[in-house]
C-alpha cells in the first residue's frame, strides 16, 4: 500500500535532483530561496547596469526608451518581490524552526509549495523576455497605463499574471510563519524569549496576510480588465477610477517597505549581540516597536499619493502619521546605538554589514521624513531624490542586512566559515560604491531629475553626477563579484565552521553545522533569551542520534510543485487564450485538472511514507 | 575626538549644510528646485531648508555617536562586555524626544497644507492644462474670440505677478505637472480635476517644466516650459493669439504652407484660420515658441522640418499610438515640409 495516492512512485531518495525538487525540509528550502533570490539579484543588477550606462551620458541613444522603461520596470519588480521578500523568506526558511526548538514548520508541504508558486511567478513573469513583450509600465503599473488601450502587447498580462501567482505562494507562507510561531516553540521559548529575528519575522508575516489581499484584489481587477473587457481602471465615463489602483497598491506598497526591512532588522538585532558580547539594548523596545511600525505601516500609504490631489486634510493626516513612524524607527536605532555602549566589539564581516545596515537605514529613514512632508514631497515626488531614498531604505537597510546575515549564517547552513579578508573587501566596495551611486542621486533630485526617464537634455545639467553614479553602480557590482568568489571558494576549502563559530547565544548554535535534517535530537528545554551565553539555563544536547532513533521527518512529496506548476500554467493559458482560444481553453481545462488530482493526491498522502514509517516501527 | 564630535557636530553640520545649500542654489540646472522663482515654490524652500537641516543635524549626530561608539568600545584584552539589558528612563526619553523633533517640521508642514487651501487673489487667472501622450495643452477659458476659450500647447504663457491657477486633466494616463522654479507638482488624473497650488512668478523668463509621473514610452520627452511675461506682453500675446495670423504675402514659401498646411488641419488649430483641429497641439502663433515637440528641440527650422518629416525618428512612438503621422514616406515632399515650416514660424505676434 505504500505510497498509494501517487501516479509515480514518492521520491525518497536523500540526494539528487530529485530530492531538491520534492523536499520538505525547510532547510532544504531555504537555500533554495536563496539560491533562486541570489540568481534574481544578479538579473536585476544587470538591469540596473544597463540604466547606469545609459544614463552616464546625456541624450544618449545606447538602448532605446522602450528597453530602457523595460529595464526600470523589472529592475523594480525583481528586487522587490524576487530579490529582498525570498531572500527574507530563505532567512524565515532555515532559522525560524532552529531559533525555537523546532524540528520543520508547521505545514512542510504548503511550504515547498510556496517556493515552488514563487520561482514559476518569477519565471513566468521573465519569460516574456523571451516573448519580445518585456513589461515596460513600472513597478507601481498605475492605471489606465496598464490597460489594454495603451499597452498592446502582452508584456503587461505577463507581469499582472506572475505577480498574482508569486502573491499566492506568499500568502501562504505568511500563514506558515504565523502557525509555526505560535505553535511550534520548544517547552520555555516563551514570545518574550524568542530571538527578535522569529519575532520579526511573526510580524512579517501578520503583514503579509494583511497587505497581499489588497495587491490582489488589484491585480485580479486588473487581469479583468485586461482579458475580460471588464471596466475597473479603464473608461471613465463608464465610471471607473485610476486612482482606486494607486490606493489598492499603496495600502499594500507601504507595508511591503516593512516586509522588506523587518527581516533585516531582526538579523541585524541577533547579530548586534554577538559581536558586542552583550544582550541587545532594550530587547522588549525593539520588538515592541516593531509591531508599532507594523501597525502605523497600514495607516500611511497615501504618502505615496500626496501629489494625487486628496485634498489638504487627507494630506495632513497622512503626512501626521508618516512622521510618526519615525519615532518606533528612532527607537529600533536607538537600541541598537545602546547596544554597542560597554560592549565588547569585534569587527567581523556579519558586525560590518549590520553597522552598515544601521547607519545606512537610518540616513534612508531621514530622507524619508523629508517627503513626509507634504510641501517637500511636492518638489521630490517622483524625482532622483525618492530613488536615493529608498535605495538606502532598501540597499543601505535590507541588503546590507542581508548581507550581515549571509556571512553569519552561512557557517550554520554550509558547516563552512566564509573568508573573513574577502568579506571585508566585500563589505568596503559596497559600501564606498553604495554611496557614491545613491548620495547623489539626492542632489539629482533636487536640481529636478525625474525618475524613469530614458534620457535628458544636455542644458539640464545632469549629467557630471549622473556620470558619478553610474561609476558607483560600477564598483557595486564589482563587489558582488568578490562576493560571489569569497562563496566559491568557501564551498570548495573553506574552514570549518564547528557548532558555534561565533561563540552565539541562541538555539540554532546549539547543533551542528550543518544541523541534521531532524535539527534537534532532543528538542530543548528553553530557560533564557540568550540559552548559550546563560549558565543556568543552557542547553546542552546530545550528539547525532543513531540512525534507529531519528525522529520521524515529513518525507518529501511531489504534489506542491505539481500544484505550483499547474496554478503558474494556468495563468500560462490565460495567455494563449488571447491568440488562439482553442489551445489557450485546452491548457487551462487540463491545467486545472491537474492542478485538482494533484490538490486530492496532496490531502489524501500521509506526512511520512507507509514503507518509511515501518523502519522506526 | 568624542568631545570635539560631540560638541561640534551641529554646528560643523549646520556649516556643511550652508555650503551645501550655497552650491545647490548655484545650480545651473533649469529645473532647480534650491533656486525658486515664484512664491510658492519660495514657501515650499522654506520648509525644505528646514527639515534638511533638521535631517541632517540628526544624521550626523547620530553617526558621529555611532563612530564614537565602535571606537571606544572595540574589544580590548581583558575588558569583558557590561552586561547591561536596558534602561526605562533612556527608552521614555528617546521615545520623547524624537516627537519634539517631528513637531518642528510637523508644525510648519500643517500651515503650509492650510495655505494651500486658501483662496487665489480676486484678480486670479485662470488656466487648465490638458496632459496627452506626450504633450501638454493649455487653455484659458474665457480669453479666446467672444468670450470662448484660448488654447495653445506646450508653452504655457502667463503674465509675471498674477496669482495663476491651473486645473489639471488627464486626456489618457496619469500625467504630472511640474514646473521645479514655479511650482511643485501635480497630478493630471483621468477623470479626475485636480487644481495646481496657486503661484505667483517673480520675474519674467522662460521656465522649464517636465512630466513627473511614467505615462508611457515617450515619457522622457514630454517638457514644456512656461513663458512668463509682463503683463503688457501678455495682453499682446493674447491679442494677437485672438486675432489670428495676417494673410502671408504672396508667392513666399510661408504663403505655399498655408495652403499646404491643409494637410495638417484635420488635427492641428490655428487660431483666426480654417485650421481648427483639435487631436493635437493648437500652433497658433507658433513662430513665438521658444521650442518644438514638447519642449525637447528648440525651434529652429531645420528641427521644425524633421520633425515635421519622421517624429518617430525623434520621439519614440510605440507601435499603435495615437501620435502625428509620418510625412516624409512620400505623402509629402522635402519642398512641401519647408513651406508648412515656415509658414508655422511666420506665426508670430508682430
Amino acid at each position: 500500500m505504500a505510497a498509494n495516492t501517487g501516479i509515480l512512485r514518492r521520491p525518497l531518495a536523500p540526494v539528487g535532483i530529485w530530492a531538491w525538487m520534492t523536499t520538505v525540509d525547510h532547510k532544504r528550502i531555504a537555500v533554495l530561496y536563496g539560491v533562486t533570490a541570489f540568481f534574481f539579484f544578479l538579473l536585476g543588477g544587470m538591469e540596473a547596469l544597463v540604466m547606469r550606462v545609459q544614463l552616464a551620458s546625456a541624450e544618449s541613444t545606447l538602448v532605446s526608451a522602450a528597453t530602457f522603461n523595460a529595464m526600470f520596470t523589472m529592475h523594480g519588480t525583481t528586487m522587490v518581490f524576487m530579490v529582498v521578500m525570498p531572500a527574507g523568506a530563505a532567512f524565515f526558511n532555515f532559522l525560524v524552526p532552529l531559533m525555537i526548538g523546532a524540528r520543520d514548520v508547521a505545514f512542510p508541504r504548503l511550504n515547498a509549495f510556496s517556493y515552488w508558486l514563487f520561482l514559476f511567478g518569477a519565471l513566468f513573469m521573465n519569460f516574456s523576455f523571451f516573448m519580445n513583450a518585456f513589461p515596460d509600465i513600472g513597478w507601481f503599473g498605475y492605471a489606465p497605463l496598464t490597460s489594454n488601450e495603451f499597452t498592446i502587447s502582452n508584456a503587461t498580462d505577463y507581469w499582472v499574471l506572475g505577480l498574482l501567482v508569486m502573491g499566492v505562494g506568499t500568502t501562504a507562507a505568511g500563514f506558515n510563519f504565523v502557525v509555526t510561531i505560535l505553535n511550534m516553540r520548544a517547552p520555555g521559548m516563551t514570545l518574550m524569549r524568542m530571538p527578535v529575528f522569529v519575532w520579526m519575522t511573526l510580524i512579517v508575516a501578520f503583514l503579509i496576510i494583511f497587505a497581499f489581499p489588497p495587491l490582489t484584489i488589484a491585480l485580479a481587477f486588473l487581469t479583468f480588465d485586461r482579458f475580460f473587457d471588464t471596466n475597473f481602471f479603464v473608461d471613465i465615463g463608464a465610471g471607473s477610477d485610476p486612482l482606486l489602483w494607486q490606493h489598492l497598491f499603496w495600502i499594500f506598497g507601504h507595508p511591503e517597505v516593512y516586509i522588506l526591512i523587518l527581516p533585516a532588522m531582526g538579523i541585524v538585532s541577533d547579530v548586534l549581540p554577538t559581536f558586542t558580547r552583550k544582550p541587545l539594548f532594550g530587547y522588549s523596545m525593539i520588538v515592541f516597536a516593531g509591531v508599532v511600525i507594523a501597525f502605523l505601516g497600514f495607516g500611511v500609504w497615501a504618502h505615496h499619493m500626496f501629489t494625487t490631489g486628496l485634498g489638504p486634510w487627507a494630506n495632513a493626516a497622512f503626512s501626521a502619521t508618516t512622521m510618526a513612524i519615525a519615532v518606533p524607527t528612532g527607537v529600533k536605532i536607538f537600541n541598537w546605538l545602546a547596544t554597542l555602549y560597554g560592549g565588547s566589539i569585534t569587527f567581523k564581516t556579519p558586525m560590518l554589514f549590520a553597522l552598515g545596515f544601521i547607519s545606512m537605514f537610518m540616513l534612508g529613514g531621514l530622507s524619508g521624513i523629508m517627503h513626509a512632508v507634504t510641501a517637500v514631497d511636492s518638489q521630490q515626488q517622483d524625482t532622483y531624490f525618492i530613488v536615493a531614498h529608498f535605495h538606502y531604505v532598501l540597499f543601505g537597510g535590507a541588503i546590507f542586512g542581508i548581507n550581515s546575515g549571509i556571512y553569519y549564517w552561512f557557517p550554520k547552513i554550509t558547516g563552512k566559515m566564509l573568508s573573513e579578508p574577502l568579506g571585508k573587501v566585500h563589505f568596503w566596495l559596497m559600501l564606498i560604491g553604495f554611496n557614491l551611486t545613491f548620495m547623489p542621486m539626492h542632489i539629482l533630485g533636487v536640481i529636478g531629475m525625474p525618475r524613469r526617464i530614458y534620457t535628458y537634455a544636455e542644458d539640464m545639467g545632469f549629467e557630471f553626477l549622473n556620470q558619478i553614479v553610474s561609476a558607483g553602480a560600477f564598483i557595486i557590482a564589482l563587489s558582488v563579484i568578490i562576493f560571489i568568489i569569497n562563496v566559491v571558494r568557501s564551498v570548495r576549502q573553506g574552514e570549518p565552521a564547528g557548532d558555534n563559530p561565533w561563540e552565539a547565544a541562541t538555539l540554532e548554535w546549539s547543533i551542528s553545522s550543518p544541523p541534521h535534517h531532524y535539527n534537534f535530537a532532543v528538542v530543548p528545554t528553553v530557560r533564557s533569551q540568550y540559552p548559550l551565553w546563560d549558565e543556568n539555563a543552557n542547553v546542552v544536547l546530545p550528539p547525532a542520534l543513531p540512525a534507529h532513533d531519528e525522529p520521524v521527518m515529513p518525507d518529501p512529496s511531489y504534489w506542491p510543485i505539481v500544484v505550483a506548476f499547474s496554478i503558474t500554467m494556468v495563468a500560462g493559458g490565460l495567455i494563449i487564450w488571447q491568440g488562439h482560444a482553442i489551445a489557450g481553453l485546452t491548457v487551462i481545462a487540463s491545467m486545472g485538472l491537474l492542478g485538482m488530482r494533484a490538490i486530492y493526491g496532496w490531502v489524501l498522502e500521509p506526512m511520512e511514507d507507509e514503507a518509511h514509517v515501518s523502519v522506526h516501527h | 575626538m568624542a568631545r570635539f564630535l560631540k560638541l561640534r557636530t551641529p554646528i560643523l553640520t549646520v556649516a556643511l549644510m550652508a555650503l551645501l545649500l550655497a552650491v545647490l542654489s548655484a545650480c545651473a540646472s533649469p529645473q532647480n528646485t534650491f533656486d525658486p522663482k515664484s512664491d510658492a515654490t519660495d514657501s515650499i524652500l522654506t520648509i525644505y531648508i528646514l527639515v534638511t537641516v533638521v535631517a541632517s543635524v540628526v544624521g550626523f549626530a547620530v553617526l558621529a555617536a555611532m563612530v564614537w561608539l565602535i571606537i571606544k568600545f572595540r574589544a580590548k584584552p581583558g575588558v569583558p562586555a557590561k552586561q547591561i539589558h536596558g534602561n526605562t528612563k533612556l527608552e521614555i526619553a528617546w521615545t520623547i524626544a524624537p516627537i519634539f523633533i517631528l513637531l518642528i517640521i510637523g508644525i510648519p508642514t500643517m500651515y503650509w497644507i492650510a495655505g494651500t487651501a486658501e483662496d487665489p487673489a480676486p484678480n486670479v487667472l485662470e488656466v487648465e492644462a490638458t496632459g496627452h501622450q506626450w504633450w501638454f495643452e493649455f487653455t484659458y477659458p474665457g480669453m479666446g474670440l467672444d468670450g470662448g476659450d484660448l488654447i495653445t500647447a506646450n508653452e504655457l504663457v502667463i503674465p509675471v505677478g498674477r496669482d495663476i491657477r491651473v486645473t489639471l486633466y488627464s486626456d489618457d494616463v496619469v500625467h504630472s505637472f511640474w514646473v521645479p522654479q514655479l511650482v511643485g507638482k501635480t497630478d493630471m488624473i483621468p477623470g479626475r480635476t485636480n487644481v495646481l497650488q496657486t503661484f505667483n512668478a517673480y520675474e519674467p523668463g522662460l521656465y522649464y517644466g517636465q512630466c513627473a509621473e511614467f505615462c508611457g514610452t515617450a515619457h522622457a520627452l514630454m517638457r514644456f516650459r512656461v513663458n512668463v511675461k509682463t503683463s503688457a506682453d501678455f495682453s499682446t500675446w493674447a491679442d494677437a493669439h485672438n486675432a489670428g495670423p495676417a494673410a502671408p504675402e504672396p508667392g513666399t514659401a510661408a504663403a505655399r504652407g498655408s495652403l499646404g498646411f491643409a494637410t495638417c488641419s484635420g488635427c492641428h488649430a490655428i487660431s483666426g484660420t480654417a485650421a481648427q483641429g483639435r487631436i493635437g497641439p493648437d500652433l497658433s502663433l507658433f513662430g513665438e515658441r521658444s521650442t518644438i515637440a514638447a519642449g525637447i528641440l528648440d525651434n529652429t527650422d531645420a528641427n521644425l522640418k524633421a520633425w515635421i518629416g519622421d517624429v518617430r525618428s525623434i520621439k519614440p512612438i510605440p507601435e499603435g499610438a495615437r501620435f502625428m503621422p509620418t510625412f516624409n514616406d512620400g505623402t509629402l515632399d522635402e519642398g512641401q515640409i519647408a513651406d508648412i515650416a515656415a509658414y508655422l514660424n511666420s506665426l508670430t505676434a508682430e
